[in-house]
């Protein structure tokens, strides 16, 4: 018996060994091809992109006839795009600041004082998430020709909106910090040390949500930096990027080298995008840096 | 999470000595105490969020020249063939949009939450800038790689293959680039659930003489389908959502281009001088019901995810 | 029944040998026990039996025949997770049927097994509840039974308690054993706990740096551990590192054994807290105490024993070692006393250092 089956499994196993080592190098080539199409789709379009804000003229050849700093000179120099991006930069930086400064206060006490803020908030949250901006844009815009008209078109109302819309961002990545740091616990223990709650928060909370923080900022500051459709309805008389690069886009020729110089501005701020997303995947040592809005009870679970 | 259910609301009544009935001021205190915090999000909130869809919801339902509640509007918007077509279209596009994210972004996230941190921490940033790229940049970004003088089209046409782009406001075009910005964001919201399949049920599944078929079929994606199909709704609400690159890419070609709920709401906005802001209000009103319906079937969706965790 | 037979088994990750030619044969019916500390390679021995890591070198023989490159679904085996690893979106019935089904039986006779299985492993009442609306020691028995579900020739537990309170531990392990008694299967068990392996295993193998030190029955591991490793790693122990003088190794007064093979001019002795003989407080009896003085440090009460800390008097540096007595015939020692301690030669091993 034990002989029989000595002799008879070794081919056996070979065989099998053989296609299943088969099996591995063919998924291995298909996971190959998946992913090197997944980075031409995602990096043919910026590549595509920096040549034009390179080139002379690039319409008939498959390389463009030549290659020029041109665009790049004229669009750095050129007072409209400036200010368009030192408008965005501002709105951006302002949004961000605004949300961190309402939703850290409302994160904290959710969890050490109050729990029933935390309903409100998160179906507050899932406003900007699931209506789209421009329903929200025009809602404001007709609210506040209700309201207050002398704020319509105005900077301020457009920094208003975009902190609406971009503190879900804030929230769910402070409330994650909090919830990865066990800020009850610690904020318990800091207050038998007799430390007054602005030393708390302060010394202990700020510090250790840093990554939430970190992490919120950016990705509010990125949402609006992009944001067009508010922008467009409730601060048209504003400039910023993206309401510039809509101008030139329907521009529909491109003999003044309007297109160039788009392609300068879309590389700029997909660089200033890279560069944010840099820092938050750092900050966050390679892991996830959003999640299933509602999921995150499934981090937590144990799951057996 | 027991910590959290700690009633403080009660406590602040509690501290006013415990009496029986705290006066109003002290039921005032305690009721600040527990929501001072809060209150400058809540306003936000309130005055940004809140009151525009509630001013929306009350326009719809109102018509010029006329006093109360009427229906008036909404059966003239609705009965336009422009504005069935709009719905149509944005139904259909989101649909296919989000079927597609589904159909590569969900394998996308399976390999990269088994990827080691490095590589995955490089799938991330990549992801991550690709998920933010929206708007008008990413409209320009689809012209010049296969607009009909974008590199890729002139490569192909450079490699003596005939090929007509397609048009920029044709549905081919939109889904293109409604994808680039969809997939990468599908696959940064569906990695954490990826996380929850553990790796012993694979190998208590092996050791009970099952396939990698039948672990799957069994036990992978019933646990993950509920994960999914949220995400599949998120990306449809979303794309019925998207006004950026959908201006940036169909508005250039004017009255040939596709009809949009997003893009009629904006024309109607410029344009439309009579029938104008109510038009667009009925219009917002549709996407406002679609949004709501969709995040309630994401919750229950989610709750089913997690009844087994 | 069938046995199991490790052949020459090696496996290293990167330059970490994780299992250096290990050879072991467990016998038909019987329960081996792979002990030792975190990353000693007993979960990969035990990995590597059931197919879910390929060793490098060396075969793994199931019943006499060889499952060195057998995928893992292909062998006689059922397994046992330090992390339950139930399926979640099964109840516990479908989670012990999942075998059966995946093998294509038949509904009668998995039904019948099925509740032969919870029967067995007393989860009748929990049958259709989910995994995570049972405790951890049900899930546990939920697990043994789909381990058990299609009658495989070899059962694998890997730390199969150590998710569990100390409580549950107990019994749970109890019941593994009277379990795999009844079903009279051939099981190996992976634990770092030398307690648990010892109260469960016909067989213990101690294994340290990817290497089995020493296998043998429990009680002739605590009595005769083979090895220095294994003689501090089970049971717990004196260990007093003395001089060797003319071949021998002493503790003046105490006890004197010859030094072992190979010992240079150090040597390390083991004996066991309770084999240390305390005579009381000097001359209490009026007989003449004998032995090595030691002075009591501290008490420590245990429950049915307690501990004496003392510290030998013997003139050569001061020598720490601890006595376990019974706790009615320490009563009458007294922190702070002179005693006078004693072990037998026998009980005593000795290292080369």
């Amino acid at each position: 018996m034990a002989v029989d089956a000595a002799t008879s499994r070794p081919p056996a196993t070979e065989l099998l060994g053989a296609r299943r080592a088969g099996e591995a190098t063919l998924s291995r080539v298909a996971k190959s091809l998946f992913f090197g199409a997944a980075l031409f789709y995602l990096c043919v379009p910026m590549v595509a992109v920096l040549i034009y804000s390179f080139s002379t003229r690039w319409t008939a050849n498959v390389l463009p006839d030549g290659y020029t700093l041109e665009w790049w000179q004229q669009t750095l120099s050129n007072p409209r795009i400036q200010s368009a991006f030192s408008t965005s930069v501002m709105l951006a930086t302002l949004t961000a600041i605004i949300d961190i400064a309402v939703v850290v206060p409302a994160a904290y006490w959710s969890r050490v004082r109050n729990p029933h803020i935390r309903p409100v908030v998160e179906l507050a949250a899932a406003i900007p998430f699931a209506l789209p901006y421009i329903v929200i844009a025009f809602g404001l815009m007709q609210f506040s020709g209700i309201a207050a008209p002398q704020y319509q078109g105005t900077f301020a109302l457009l920094v208003a909106g975009h902190a609406a819309i971009a503190f879900p961002f804030v929230y769910w990545a402070v409330d994650g910090a909090m919830a990865a740091a066990g800020i009850e616990r610690l904020s318990e223990t800091a207050e038998a040390c007799g430390a007054s709650p602005f030393q708390i928060v302060r010394r202990i909370v700020i510090p250790n949500i840093s990554p939430g923080l970190v992490t919120g900022g950016l990705l509010s500051f990125a949402a609006s930096f992009g944001e067009f459709a508010m922008a467009q309805i409730i601060g048209r008389s504003l400039d910023t990027v993206p309401l510039w690069s809509a101008e030139m886009i329907r521009s529909y020729s491109d003999t003044a080298g309007s297109y160039n110089r788009l392609a300068v501005v879309t590389l700029l701020t997909f660089l200033l995008l890279f560069a944010l997303s840099a820092v938050v995947v750092y900050w966050n040592r390679g892991q996830t840096v959003r999640l299933l809005p509602g999921a995150g009870a499934a981090r937590t679970g144990d799951g057996r | 999470m027991a910590t959290l259910s700690r009633p403080i609301v009660k406590l602040g009544l509690e501290s006013e000595g415990g009496s029986a009935s705290p006066t109003p001021i002290a039921r005032m205190r305690g009721w600040l105490a527990a929501w001072l915090p809060a209150i400058p999000l809540l306003l936000l909130v309130a005055t940004c969020l809140i009151a525009p869809v509630v001013v929306l919801v009350v326009q719809s339902f109102t018509s010029m020249g006329e006093s109360g509640l009427t229906l008036d509007l909404w059966t003239r918007v609705l009965g336009q063939r422009v504005n069935q077509d709009a719905i149509e279209t944005s139904l259909i596009l989101a649909a296919g949009c989000a079927t597609i994210t589904l159909a590569i972004g969900g394998p996308l996230a399976w390999l990269i939450s088994r990827m080691l941190q490095g590589r995955r921490a490089f799938w991330l940033g990549l992801l991550n800038v690709a998920a933010n790229f929206g708007g008008i940049g990413l409209a320009f970004a689809y012209m010049a790689t296969i607009g009909s003088v974008g590199m890729l089209t002139l490569v192909i046409q450079g490699l003596g293959i005939p090929f007509d782009a397609p048009r920029q406001g044709s549905m081919f075009a939109l889904v293109v680039a409604y994808e680039y910005a969809n997939i990468p964001l599908f696959v940064l919201l569906t990695i954490p659930a990826m996380a929850i399949l553990r790796d012993d049920w694979w190998e208590a599944a092996q050791t009970s003489a099952a396939t990698r078929w039948i672990f799957w079929r069994r036990i992978g994606a019933p646990i993950l389908a509920p994960f999914l199909l949220a995400g599949w709704l998120l990306i449809f609400t979303w794309t019925l959502g998207v006004y950026g690159i959908a201006y940036g890419l169909a508005g250039q070609s004017g009255a040939t281009a596709v009809h949009l709920i997003t893009l009629q709401i904006g024309t109607a906005l410029q344009s439309d001088v009579l029938l104008g802001p109510g038009r667009a209000a009925i219009l917002a009103m549709v996407l406002l019901l679609f949004a709501a319906t969709s995040l309630l079937l994401y919750r229950t969706m989610l709750r089913r995810a997690l009844r087994w965790l | 029944m069938s046995g199991v037979s490790l052949v020459g088994v090696s496996k290293s990750y990167g330059s970490v040998k994780a299992l250096d030619h290990v050879s072991i044969d467990v016998c038909p019916g019987e329960l081996l026990a792979l002990l030792g500390p975190s990353g000693c390679g007993k979960t990969t021995l035990l990995r590597c039996v059931a197919g879910l890591e390929r060793p490098d070198k060396g075969n793994v023989e199931i019943g006499q025949r060889d499952m060195t490159l057998v995928p893992t679904r292909d062998r006689p085996i059922g397994m046992v997770f330090q992390s339950y690893a139930l399926f979640p979106n099964l109840t516990v019935r479908k989670n012990i049927s999942f075998p059966l089904e995946v093998r294509r039986r038949p509904r009668k006779e998995i039904d019948e097994r099925v509740d032969e299985l919870l029967d067995l492993v007393r989860l009748s009442e929990q049958a259709e509840r989910y995994p995570k609306q049972i405790s951890g020691g049900q899930a546990q028995r939920c697990a043994l039974g789909r381990a058990l579900a299609a009658n495989p020739e070899v059962l694998l537990l890997d730390e199969p308690l150590s998710a569990l309170d100390a409580l549950v531990r107990g019994r749970l392990r109890d019941e593994i054993r009277r379990i795999q008694q009844r079903v009279g299967i051939t099981a190996i068990y992976v634990t770092h706990d030398q307690s648990e392996a010892m109260a469960i295993a016909d067989r213990v193998a101690v294994m340290n740096h990817g290497r089995v030190e020493q296998i043998a029955r429990p009680d002739e591991i605590y009595d005769m551990p083979a090895t220095q490793f294994a003689a501090t790693f089970v049971g717990s122990r004196n260990a007093v590192e003395l001089d060797v003088r003319n071949g021998r190794v002493a503790i003046p007064g105490a006890f004197d054994i010859p030094a072992p093979e190979g010992t240079g001019s150090r040597a390390i002795a083991f004996f066991r807290p309770e084999d240390v003989r305390v005579s009381g407080p000097a001359t209490s009896n009026g007989r003449e105490a004998v032995g090595m003085p030691a002075r009591v440090e501290l008490k420590v009460f245990l429950g049915s024993t307690t501990r004496l800390h003392l510290v030998g008097q013997n003139g050569a540096g001061p020598i720490s070692l601890y006595s376990d007595l019974p706790s009615h015939s320490a009563r009458e020692i007294d922190e702070g006393a002179l005693v006078h301690v004693e072990i037998d030669p026998a009980l005593v091993q000795a290292f080369p250092l």
